[in-house]
């Protein structure tokens, strides 16, 4: 198995209508300025994980064995091991990820990893929202609030806002550290992994 | 003297409009629910304004971002700009910071993030303690600063911050934080459990620079019956529920009453 510090992403989004992203789209729309030519507005959690990882089968069994990171009847997942693998996105699309700052790590997925697995990994999770604006509007003003009539999808008292120009950095959240290995090593591997 | 109204703004989620309309005029003011589907100029009707807690657009996006562009929140901002009494309880707080309404400038300054909590995350419920702070708030007027009250808090994005450096620090110079978290004895602390979600000067409540517009987290109108007092709570108002309930009297007047009845006050001075 393939040791060593990595990251890799995991694009879920619902398979049915987003509720959030449909609200977004329509109060965005009738109230913002900046989204008169939001033409479509998608939403996606984005998770990270970074640590000693397995391979691809392996990571894709255990994304989708724990609700920690995705509910597979309601959700498809997209993983992305690295820059070169494609992200879940549509051409015209461009991405605004917002996370909460200092609140992106979560606990209980990484606790669930180092039962399952043994290894120390980070999990974090924020929101890319995937935009299709037309005629140059811009994402910027779209995305942070600044007022009641400008901007909507991140808050920057709270929130970090990062954009993508051109390809879509991984990691993106977090730059990768060098978690410790579990003091006390209990390797499970999934069946059927590489 | 006709008695003032007050519009209690109940958005798509909202569910604390009952208790809220019943504290109210515990205080002696009429109390309206004013639903998202009026018209929104209809609210100029009203002498003051509640928004109450729950889960406005079920927090889509984030904690009071839909609401907060929502044209009622256009037109209590014109009525705030007034000198209209507003009060944000909770998830209204959130409105009203997501709208920029408070700490004043028309611009968002502030935010409500997630609880800050050790070994602990998410949604938080229980009893604490706020001291009421020198201010120029009409919600405070008639309490003395030092007195503390028991409150219940209940949410998952709580905490006051500002990524501007100090600006927190500044509104409590100003006094714009009425109501800091604080033990039962009135010492402010910031460490959890005392301010229950890490927020920057232990801050439960800011207003407006005109003392107007209140985004307060905890629940008074949770707090308006003594008999609903949490056995845990301390201090004087203990003493208060036990006689309370020893003379089967639970409906007594609670702490959370003191904020009602200060904007009662105001409303019928002004």
């Amino acid at each position: 198995m393939p040791r060593g510090s990595k990251t890799i992403q995991a694009w879920v989004e619902l398979m049915s209508d987003d509720p959030e992203a449909v609200s977004a789209l329509a109060v965005a729309r009738a109230r913002l300025p900046a989204a008169r030519d939001l033409g479509q507005l998608r939403r996606l959690r984005l998770i990270e994980v970074s640590g000693p990882l397995p391979g691809r089968r392996q990571l894709e069994e255990l994304l989708h064995r724990s609700i920690q990171f995705y509910n597979p009847h309601k959700e498809r997942c997209t993983l992305r091991m690295g820059v070169a693998d494609p992200v879940p996105l549509g051409g015209s699309e461009r991405v605004a990820l917002v996370f909460e700052r200092g609140g992106e790590r979560r606990a209980a997925a990484e606790r669930w990893w180092r039962h399952e697995t043994g290894e120390e990994v980070e999990v974090r999770e924020g929101v890319a929202w995937a935009l299709r604006l037309e005629n140059g509007a811009a994402l910027e003003d779209l995305a942070l609030v600044r007022g009641r009539h400008h901007g909507l999808l991140c808050n920057p008292h709270s929130q970090e806002l990062r954009l993508a120009v051109g390809e879509v950095p991984c990691p993106w959240m977090g730059a990768v550290s060098e978690p410790k290995r579990a003091a006390r090593k209990r390797p499970k591997s999934p069946k059927g992994d590489a | 003297m006709s008695v003032a109204r007050v519009g209690v703004v109940q958005f798509p989620g909202v569910n604390c409009e009952a208790e809220s309309v019943r504290a109210l005029g515990r205080a002696g003011l009429e109390a309206e629910i004013f639903r998202w589907t009026r018209r929104a100029a209809e609210l100029r009707d009203f002498q003051a304004y509640l928004l109450p807690g729950g889960f406005s657009y079920q927090d889509r996006v984030r904690a009071g971002a839909l609401a907060a562009k929502d044209p009622l929140v256009d037109v209590l901002a014109g009525e705030a700009e007034r000198g209209k009494p507003v009060l944000g309880i909770c998830n209204g707080a959130q409105v009203l910071v997501e709208a920029g309404l408070v700490p004043d400038s028309g611009r968002v300054e502030l935010a409500l993030a997630r609880n800050r909590m050790p070994d602990r995350d998410g949604y938080y419920a229980r009893w604490i303690y706020v001291r009421i702070e020198p201010s120029g708030s009409l919600f405070t007027r008639g309490l003395t600063p030092g007195d503390v009250l028991p409150l219940p808090v209940a949410h998952g994005e709580g905490r006051f911050t500002s990524a501007t450096a100090g600006r927190m620090a500044s509104l409590l110079a100003t006094g714009q934080i009425p109501l800091r978290y604080c033990s039962a004895h009135g010492e402010v602390e910031s460490g959890f459990p005392v301010n229950p979600n890490g927020a920057e000067q232990a801050a439960a409540a800011v207003s407006n620079a005109r003392g107007n517009v209140l985004a307060l987290m905890p629940h008074p109108e949770r707090a308006q019956d003594l008999g609903a007092l949490a056995r845990c709570v301390a201090g004087p108002w203990d003493e208060r529920r036990a006689q309370a309930i020893a003379r089967r009297d639970v409906d007594a007047r609670g702490p959370g009453l003191a904020l009602f009845d200060a904007l009662s006050r105001h409303l019928k001075e002004s």
